[in-house]
């Protein structure tokens, strides 16, 4: 590590611990050659332009205050699951876990890693830094009865995090993770996961992003699809000063379908950036990506997808979708939608908005007595709702709802 | 021809050759090979350029040199060797024409070749022609009738001379030698272009139009364009251009300004085909221009572009839209063949209130080319009620080639309205079988459907260049069209 010769980024990884994970020696070696020499990134960098990272690299983190199992217990959304609990170092596992379902310290599992592809000097780091981690496994053919749910609370410092999910053939589940922060507290947390998704599994992957005011929540996605796969990832942002999402999938096997949704509600500075990689390598696949956001105050959202066909992929069908509405003078948004296709005999489209509410609905709703502000609010909800559509759970659903309303003040 | 299909489609396309390649032998003026201080001081005095000229050159010069090339560009090529360039050429002549009769037969022939005969251009069409040569330009057509309008159509460096203060005024405030790479290079070695004042309330009474043309081999061409339409004039101005087949690889890096003041309106359309490099993908001409365009107080800008030549394009015509209710609109068919590459597209920056864009795109890939759209609309904090609509659609003739669409839309206004959609997809089958089933042959039902599908922007062009377009789609999908 002493190679890195920067400032910044060298003042960001001083005080860090080496990783406890055994990660491959090659990939350690791919970071560090991927470090040599870097800064924090700067507006000039593509994947930066519109993320300042300035206030990241002045952050002050203080020693984390460890909660103990009852306390990260209470942040659950979904109480009948499969649970898990993640508080910077410490990992609570759960007991009494069906056939077929296995749950372990990311040491402890075997596991594969994928090659290294990062995208930015964060994704590096975490392949030196990554602290803690955990490997769920679902054996083929298994349904899982009810959810697994990772709760993973930040209670203030630096952390790097990497969760490994393999999904056997024909299995089935639904994950939901909850990411926290204790409160009062000021963190960083780089999340990565990686996903096997193995033939005909059907994989729904639920993110609710709900840190408190002064935490850096970055996440990375990884995922490689097999054939006849259905993988959905949801990312729900509902609060974090500065949230970061970058999803990339690729698709290995044929006539696989993915979803990528994502949903962002933002207020005072908050900034939340999403970027996906859709990466389409064979045949006769499809994939559909939704997300949809609000802004208001001084926010900035920033959307950036891609689709990549590659040249065997013929008959690729790719849809993808941004729709925004600022809310005031202040706030931005910045979207990229792209498309990189090198196969004919596709049919790939993407379209995106920026606008505000429609006079006449809004004109509709007051028509039949509701104030301004609840039709607005009002419109503002049934807009998000086709994100949250894909959110079949209840429970989930109420509790992001709860905190919308709480958080913007939304009644009607 | 009934069993004419796709793929026999797409062997034409990669078989056929570039329809204008000849190369017009005239004895060329050109300056050493090379580029530094005392090329550009020798191009300026055999350019009898002011003072001023001379120290804006080598200012630019000096950004230059500090500049690195970009290469976000979705473009793969050698860069250019600048100081293996010769920087300056022009015909031998040294003094102007008389009278058509003049003119150099030679450049006579060359000129039919492109088919633009002056005597016929003059008698028939009505359509003024400043025609450059390399970089000097030799003819100029229907000027008295304009100068009675207070119209000023010449060429750059006569501008110069002639209208020093409308040039030292205007000149670099849309795009500044800061700009990029190639805007600061053009700004130091610019040669020639052309220049045109349209006054308040004019409305121009024919279309003006330019044709470059890149002749001397291994020389660079770096025209300089600049329209300015003063309170409520109208100019529809018209650039094309066709470059003679070479091996090597020339470098074109222009620069165009357009300025339209308080309820001005500027429509510039241009049909680009360069030589694009032959089958294997040798040769063929580097297309980086800087275009852009200044929009004032219900001012319009229309950019309109049929690009099917160049190895290598790189070209963002765009609006600034700064007074309140201004309007840009920027329509493209992009046709890439071959192993040529196009990173293209537009950006409109949306400052006033109530400003409106349109931008339709439409890219067609074939061969082993890569056509890509870059877009950037840009809404400002101020811009109240700003509106954008864009369309990027692309079609793929063969499994070889790539289309891509790397749009940037940046809002900062919560009124704003932007829409953006784009589409990929090969010519459908279905709408093949419609039409063969209907008695039309495969070949011309592939005319039809991409006929159709460039409509929207063919119909944007004016009547004299709506022809040559439609001639160039036809040279450049030959086979199908018919």
């Amino acid at each position: 590590m002493e190679t890195i010769v920067s400032n910044k980024l060298d003042q960001f990884i001083a005080d860090l611990k080496a990783s406890q994970i055994e990660i491959p020696t090659a990939l350690q070696e791919t970071a560090q050659a991927y470090l040599l020499g870097k800064d924090f990134p700067t507006t000039r960098a593509e994947r930066f332009k519109y993320t300042r990272l300035g206030k990241l690299a002045a952050a002050q983190f203080h020693d984390p205050v460890l909660l103990d199992e009852t306390q990260l217990k209470a942040y659950s959304v979904v109480q009948d699951a499969y649970t898990v609990l993640i508080n910077n170092e410490q990992v609570f596992l759960p007991q009494d876990l069906p056939l077929g379902v296995e749950i372990k310290l990311l040491n402890e599992a075997s596991t594969s890693f994928h090659d290294a592809t990062f995208n930015d000097v964060f994704g590096a780091l975490n392949a030196l830094y990554a602290q803690q981690g955990v490997c769920i496994s679902i054996a083929a053919n298994c349904t899982l009865d009810k959810p697994i749910q990772l709760i993973q609370v930040n209670s203030g410092g630096k952390c790097f995090y990497r969760h490994h999910f393999q999904f056997g053939e024909n299995s089935e589940a639904a994950i939901y993770f909850v990411s926290k922060s204790s409160a009062d507290t000021i963190g960083f947390a780089h999340t990565h996961f990686q996903y096997d998704v193995a033939k005909a599994a059907r994989i729904k992957v639920s993110k609710i992003q709900d840190c408190s005011t002064g935490h850096f929540d970055f996440n990375e996605d990884r995922a490689k699809q097999g054939a006849q796969s259905h993988f959905e990832i949801n990312t729900i942002t509902l609060d974090g000063s500065f949230v970061r999402n970058d999803a990339v999938v690729a698709v290995e096997g044929q006539h696989a379908q993915t979803y990528l949704n994502g949903a962002y509600w933002l207020k005072d500075e908050q900034h939340v950036a999403n970027y996906t990689t859709m990466d389409h390598k064979v045949a006769n696949c499809e994939s559909f990506e939704t997300y949809k956001g609000v802004a208001a105050d001084k926010a900035t959202a920033v959307f950036n997808g891609k689709v990549f066909v590659r040249k065997d992929a013929q008959k690729t069908n790719a849809y993808q979708s941004n729709a925004n509405v600022l809310l005031s003078d202040n706030a931005s948004i910045n979207s990229k939608p792209e498309l990189e296709i090198y196969a004919d005999d596709v049919k790939c489209s993407h379209g995106s908005t920026t606008g505000q509410l429609d006079e006449n609905a809004l004109f509709y709703l007051r028509a039949r007595g509701l104030s301004a502000a609840s039709a607005k609010n009002l419109l503002l909800q049934a807009f998000m709702e086709d994100v949250l559509t894909y959110i079949k759970h209840e429970e989930v659903l109420a509790y992001i709802h709860q905190r919308i309303a709480q958080r913007f003040n939304w009644n009607y | 021809m009934s069993n004419y299909t796709e793929n026999e489609l797409a062997q034409d396309l990669e078989n056929q050759e570039y329809k204008f390649g000849f190369v017009t032998d005239i004895e060329t003026d050109t300056v050493p090979i090379g580029l530094n201080e005392d090329i550009i001081r020798l191009i300026s005095a055999k350019k009898n350029e002011p003072q001023w000229l001379l120290d804006e050159r080598l200012k630019a010069f000096a950004i230059w040199q500090d500049m690195t090339e970009p290469e976000w560009a979705h473009v793969h090529y050698n860069k250019p060797d600048f100081q293996g360039i010769a920087y300056y050429s022009a015909p031998k002549q040294t003094k102007k024409y008389e009278s058509w009769d003049d003119v150099d037969p030679e450049l006579k022939e060359t000129m039919k070749k492109l088919g633009i005969s002056m005597e016929e251009q003059q008698r028939l069409t009505g359509v003024a022609v400043d025609f450059v040569m390399d970089s000097v330009s030799v003819a100029t057509s229907f000027k008295a009738k304009l100068s009675e309008l207070g119209i000023i159509f010449c060429s750059f460096s006569e501008a110069v001379q002639e209208h020093p203060e409308l040039v030292q005024k205007y000149m670099g405030t849309v795009v500044p030698s800061t700009d990029n790479f190639y805007a600061a290079l053009n700004s130091a070695v610019f040669t020639d272009g052309s220049f045109c004042y349209i006054p308040k309330g004019v409305r121009c009474p024919m279309e003006l139009s330019t044709y470059f043309r890149i002749n001397a081999g291994g020389t660079g061409q770096f025209e300089r364009t600049l329209v300015v339409a003063d309170e409520g004039a109208y100019v529809s101005y018209l650039e094309g251009c066709t470059a003679p087949q070479r091996d090597e690889n020339q470098l074109h890096a222009a620069v165009v300004e357009l300025i339209a003041l308080k309820d001005a309106e500027i429509k510039y359309s241009t049909v680009q085909n360069w030589y694009p490099g032959d089958k294997e993908g040798k040769g063929g001409v580097f297309n980086f221009v800087t275009k852009r365009g200044i929009c004032e107080t219900n001012a319009k800008i229309s950019w309109t572009q049929v690009e099917t030549g160049s190895a290598v394009t790189w070209k963002y015509p765009s609006c600034i839209l700064k007074g309140d209710n201004s309007v840009g609109e920027f329509y493209s068919v992009a046709v890439t063949n071959n192993y040529q590459q196009a990173d293209t597209g537009t950006k409109m920056i949306h400052l006033g209130k109530n400003t409106k864009s349109t931008i339709i795109s439409k890219g067609i890939s074939a061969g082993n080319s890569q056509n890509s759209y870059r877009g950037l609309v840009q809404i400002h904090k101020g811009a109240q009620n700003a509106r954008n609509f864009s369309q990027c659609d692309s079609l793929l003739m063969t499994d070889h080639c790539g289309a891509h669409t790397f749009p940037y839309i940046e809002c900062k206004n919560p009124s704003a309205k932007i829409e953006h959609e784009a589409t990929t997809s090969k010519i459908g089958e279905d709408q093949l079988f419609y039409c063969m089933q209907r008695g039309i042959s495969e070949e011309k039902a592939i005319s039809l459907i991409v006929n159709g599908y460039c409509k929207e922007v063919l119909n944007q062009l004016p009547m004299e260049f709506a022809v040559e377009a439609q001639k160039l789609l036809a040279i450049s999908l030959e086979g199908s069209v018919g």
